[in-house]
């Protein structure tokens, strides 16, 4: 018996996680997502453990070579959208993304932006980054998105003298703040210890 | 990873690596080699592996190759990652001597 839940967690990676773990505390394990859908079927209540992680900066080949790295070690991996976008044939371009990937297409990156991963519980806990290095660009690859659409809201707010954009402005520091604190906190361990 | 090609010095996760695929390997294999090599005191993170292994095989140290049944990716250390892993090998045997003349080898 499947059972579906309609959820949606836009740029909330954390919380995406933390509601799949207590699926599975409940006994059930992911099988299929859609844009909103996340179907599971019931499993040993704890039997696994998810993670989600944003790849939205990688190229189609990029990305689908680590996803099959992933599956090679043994994990489950799904892709999910990060934002609602229903539109067939878009294509975005994304400045803030690694060499290779900055166009993003429906049939490349795009509606692809997230990966959710699941491992069979084995007692230790899922982190994809270990090294404080790795922590610290992975969290880069977090800020700049949110970074580029300040900026956005920020020139629009300017040039059209408007509120409305400049408290959109305010509202996307939040995760610009979140994350780069994450950041400088990653590249001081960094200079003290390898891990 | 910052590697020290110059002066030879590896971090301890590359040189791991290095002498892992002597045999070749897939990524499990590898991460699995290390915890056991250390008795689980490194431990590598799937994403962190996936990077070591992207840029060793961008240095020319180590290259892909297909298992058997050529379905699982893995990687074998190159000629040119020998000859850096010798060299470090050599680097630490010096380091150790040096180290057991001052503090004592019986610790």
């Amino acid at each position: 018996m499947s059972k579906k839940y309609y959820r949606f967690f836009g740029g909330l990676l954390t919380a995406q996680a933390n509601w799949l773990n207590k699926m599975s505390e409940k006994g059930y394990r992911l099988i299929r997502t859609e844009k909103l859908l996340y179907e599971f079927e019931e499993c040993k209540p704890d039997q696994v453990k998810y993670c989600v992680e944003f790849i939205g900066q990688k190229s189609k080949n990029n990305a689908e070579n680590y996803h099959d790295f992933l599956e090679d070690m043994g994990y489950k991996v799904f892709y999910k959208n990060i934002n609602l976008n229903y539109s067939v044939g878009k294509v975005r371009w994304r400045p803030w993304a690694e060499k290779g990937g900055r166009v993003a297409a429906n049939a490349t990156t795009f509606n692809r932006e997230l990966l959710i991963v699941e491992k069979e519980n084995d007692g230790k806990p899922l982190e994809l980054y270990t090294s404080h290095e790795d922590k610290e660009s992975y969290y880069v690859n977090l800020r700049n998105p949110w970074f580029l659409i300040l900026l956005m809201f920020a020139v629009f707010a300017v040039v059209n003298r408007s509120v409305i954009f400049c408290a959109l402005a305010l509202i996307c520091l939040i995760p610009v703040l979140a994350y780069q604190s994450q950041i400088m906190k990653n590249r001081h361990e960094a200079n003290i210890k390898e891990w | 990873m910052r590697d020290n090609v110059k002066g030879g010095a590896l971090t301890e996760v590359t040189f791991y690596i290095l002498l892992s695929l002597y045999t070749p390997k897939h990524g499990y294999a590898v991460m699995q080699f290390i915890e056991e090599k250390t008795g689980g005191r490194l431990s590598l993170g799937a994403g962190t592996l996936y990077g070591a292994l992207s840029s060793l095989q961008e240095k020319g140290w180590i290259e892909p190759c297909r298992d058997s049944e050529g379905r699982k990716k893995e990687y074998l250390i190159t000629a040119q990652g020998k000859k850096i892993a010798e060299k470090e090998l050599v680097r630490l045997n010096e380091l150790v001597n040096t180290a057991t003349g001052i503090v004592g080898g019986t610790v």
